[in-house]
């Protein structure tokens, strides 16, 4: 049923409120533009009810206050009886019975009071009886986000950077390309943070069933135009999206130093889940034995998190279980010291000072899923 | 007329309070004629009277001693009461008329009393739902209620008005005392926290800021439930320089309120909870242009026959009340929307659709 008894007529000529309101509200604006509905205007239509709590103050926005404000409410019972003729016996049988049990009452009701009053203040943190814990947590969240973003540097504009500092694409695919044997007659190997789509493409061109996925929605979607199956999705989100012995290698490169260890590790312990026996895993990141970079070009993006020293790299992935675990080393330094040293000690500390401070720059760990 | 086979022998109604110039006593009153119309026995019981209806009225206790399973006990339901758990039990046929209660929101810190009886309304009416054979919203807002509280059985009939109640002469003596006063901004209902007094009375000292500084605000409606916000109210009037503007009236006489709504510029509510909203439509019968803040069940009453203010800004409000005012074109065609509107709480039509919906 409707609201509408017996479907009325439709009314003569429909009254187009809309129109009448904004006509309405077109006069309110002319008035603030003329300043006849002024700040103090404003203020009256703003003023509180006077002479006691504030109307609708038990809002559950704000429980806290309301709280503060029951504690110190009276409780106001009015014994009268308005009935006619027996009214009169109504009101003094009330007062007798309230002037009975009115400090029983008062006993139980004072420490009902003092137990409201002592959890309130149990709560009470800052000395005020308002800790406030969403908004306390909200702003603690607000601000841990904002260190996330500041520590990598997320306001400046990634493209930019990418542009001046960013690998280009026959560097990254020559990269790739030392790996391209160990890849060889599989059919669904994941590249993390696949970018463009360079390994992609290697594999495609290699007849190598394989996919990626990337945070950066561009990146995804630049991919998917050249062809290329690609998601967008944070990489461990995606592995525990997998079901167990789903792929068969895994390509990461320039990833494990965007991330905390604690994340690598966790990507390593899905990696293994998901990796079917034998399958490679191949970590390309920045070789920070090499000083130049370790304390130098690593520190170029700002949104690296922490090196990863090429021994550790391959310590966490023999902990997790991987087998045959190597690390190589590539992209050798343009600038050395010069070697021609007649001298052999000199000549080799010079040999020592040339891999220390200019040897490769980038390493790759590789492990294997043990076999079955 | 029969029900489940059986013959319905009388059709009682209850309400905890029955009391004159209130929507809903008027509303039992029109129905009880409507079935003693139709040949049933027919009576409304309270546990309280106000007013000149107590000999209208039977206290509730009879209920317990005359009901036989042949009845049907319409209960009305507004507010709590220890009493619906008592009829409850009666073996009766038992309906349930909802006219929505007052959320307990609106009378903390100002009257802790209805709050708790607000709250144990909504308490009770789930509890009552599996004991109720039918439920009627009286708008469909209610209706909605109804149905979130568990019945299962529902249907939206609007109140039975009895205008003719409307078609008397004005009393004078308000004619002369609003005599020469341009703009006169009425509101008809209880003073009650949620109807937003408080809210009109800003808007007053807008309007008279802004638009006409002999502008009052009459109020009409008994205060007599809610002494702190009225004195609250008052001290609001004062501390915004507008003692003399607005007008608190108390209860009328129906010559009274008929003067009112006829001497009045337009009708404004800026009420925030009104489970049907009589004096919406009173204003229409009787050509006064309505204005409202659109909540609860108001915007199915009004149905486009008044200005529906989709937000609380009472700038707009005011200025939507000035709009109508003064111009005569917009005046009549929502005088003309209203007087269309009224025709759909045509008694008959309300009565016939009462009578369905009840199986009688």
């Amino acid at each position: 049923m409707t609201s509408d008894p017996g479907s009325p007529p439709a009314v003569p000529e429909r009254v187009d409120i809309d129109a009448l309101l904004a006509e309405v509200r077109a006069r309110v604006r002319r008035k603030r533009e003329r300043g006849i509905y002024s700040a103090d205007v404003d203020a009256m239509l703003r003023a509180e009810l006077p002479g006691g709590a504030r109307l609708l103050a038990d809002d559950v926005k704000d429980p806290i206050a309301a709280l503060a404000q029951a504690l110190d409410e009276g409780v106001v019972y009015d014994p009268t009886s308005h009935k006619r003729f027996v009214g009169a016996f109504i009101t003094l049988g009330r007062r007798v019975t309230i002037g009975l049990i009115r400090w029983w009452v008062a006993a139980i009701l004072d420490r009902q009071d003092r137990i409201d009053r002592l959890l309130a203040s149990a709560y009470d943190v800052e000395g005020r009886l308002a800790p406030r814990f969403g908004e306390r947590l909200e702003r603690l969240e607000r601000e841990f986000e904002r260190r996330r973003e500041h520590e990598v540097a997320s306001n400046m504009h990634s493209g930019y950077f990418q542009a001046r500092f960013g690998g280009t694409e026959p560097v990254i695919r020559e990269q790739a390309e030392r790996f391209l044997d160990l890849y060889r007659g599989r059919t669904r190997v994941l590249d993390i943070a696949s970018g463009r789509g360079v390994f992609l493409e290697l594999m495609r061109d290699n007849s190598i069933g394989a996919y990626g996925v990337d945070l950066d929605q561009r990146m995804v979607a630049t991919a998917r135009e050249r062809g290329f199956e690609a998601f967008e999705s944070d990489a461990v989100a995606h592995l525990r999206s997998l079901p167990a012995s789903s792929i068969d290698g895994a390509f990461a490169r320039h990833i494990a130093e965007h991330i905390l260890p604690g994340d690598a590790v966790e990507m390593l312990r899905e990696l293994r889940r998901v990796l079917q026996p034998g399958s490679p895993v191949v970590f390309i990141t920045p070789n920070v034995s090499t000083l130049t970079v370790g304390a130098h070009t690593f520190w170029m993006d700002p949104s690296h998190l922490r090196p990863i020293p090429p021994d550790l790299f391959q310590f966490w992935l023999e902990l997790e279980g991987f087998v045959d675990v190597s690390t190589v080393t590539f992209e050798p330094s343009t600038e050395h010291l010069s070697e021609d040293v007649s001298d052999p000690v000199v000549r080799e500390n010079v040999r020592l000072l040339n891999r220390t401070l200019f040897g490769d720059r980038d390493y790759a760990v590789i492990g294997h899923q043990p076999s079955a | 007329m029969t029900t489940a086979g059986r013959r319905v022998r009388a059709v009682h109604q209850f309400h905890p309070i029955l009391s004159a110039g209130d929507a809903m006593s008027d509303h039992i009153f029109a129905l009880r004629s409507r079935f003693r119309s139709w040949g049933y026995e027919s009576d409304a019981f309270c546990v309280e009277a106000k007013g000149e209806v107590a000999a209208e009225t039977r206290p509730y206790r009879e209920l317990f001693r005359g009901t036989t399973p042949d009845d049907l006990l319409v209960l009305h339901f507004s507010m709590g009461h220890e009493v619906y758990d008592q009829l409850a039990k009666l073996r009766a046929r038992k309906a349930l008329v909802f006219h929505n209660i007052t959320p307990p929101q609106f009378f903390i810190g100002v009257n802790s009393h209805a709050a708790a009886y607000a709250r144990l309304g909504h308490r009770q009416l789930k509890a009552l739902a599996p004991k109720i054979d039918m439920a009627i919203g009286v708008s469909e807002f209610d209706r909605r209620a109804l149905v979130e509280a568990g019945y299962a059985n529902t249907a939206t009939v609007p109140i039975l008005i009895d205008w003719s109640r409307l078609d008397v002469e004005p009393a004078e003596d308000v004619r002369g005392l609003l005599h020469g006063i341009k703009t006169k901004l009425l509101f008809v209902g209880r003073i009650s926290p949620n109807k937003r007094q408080d809210d009109l009375i800003r808007m007053l000292a807008y309007y008279r800021r802004c638009i006409d500084p002999d502008a009052i605000l009459i109020l009409v409606g008994s205060h007599r439930d809610q002494p702190e916000y009225y004195s609250r109210l008052k001290a609001l009037a004062e501390s915004l320089g507008l003692t003399g503007a607005v007008r608190f009236t108390g209860t009328v006489t129906n010559a009274e309120l008929v003067a009112y709504y006829r001497e009045a510029s337009c009708f404004v509510s800026l009420s925030e909870h009104e489970g049907f909203g009589v004096p919406l439509l009173e204003a229409m019968y009787l050509g006064t242009p309505v204005v409202a803040f659109d909540a609860a069940a108001v915007g199915e009453t009004v149905d486009r026959a008044g200005v529906l203010l989709p937000r609380k800004d009472l700038a707009e409000a005011a200025e939507a009340c000035a709009l109508v005012n003064e111009d005569l074109g917009w005046r009549q065609r929502l005088v003309d929307a209203g007087h269309e509107r009224v025709k759909a709480f045509d008694p008959d039509t309300v009565a016939a659709r009462t009578r369905e919906a009840l199986g009688l």
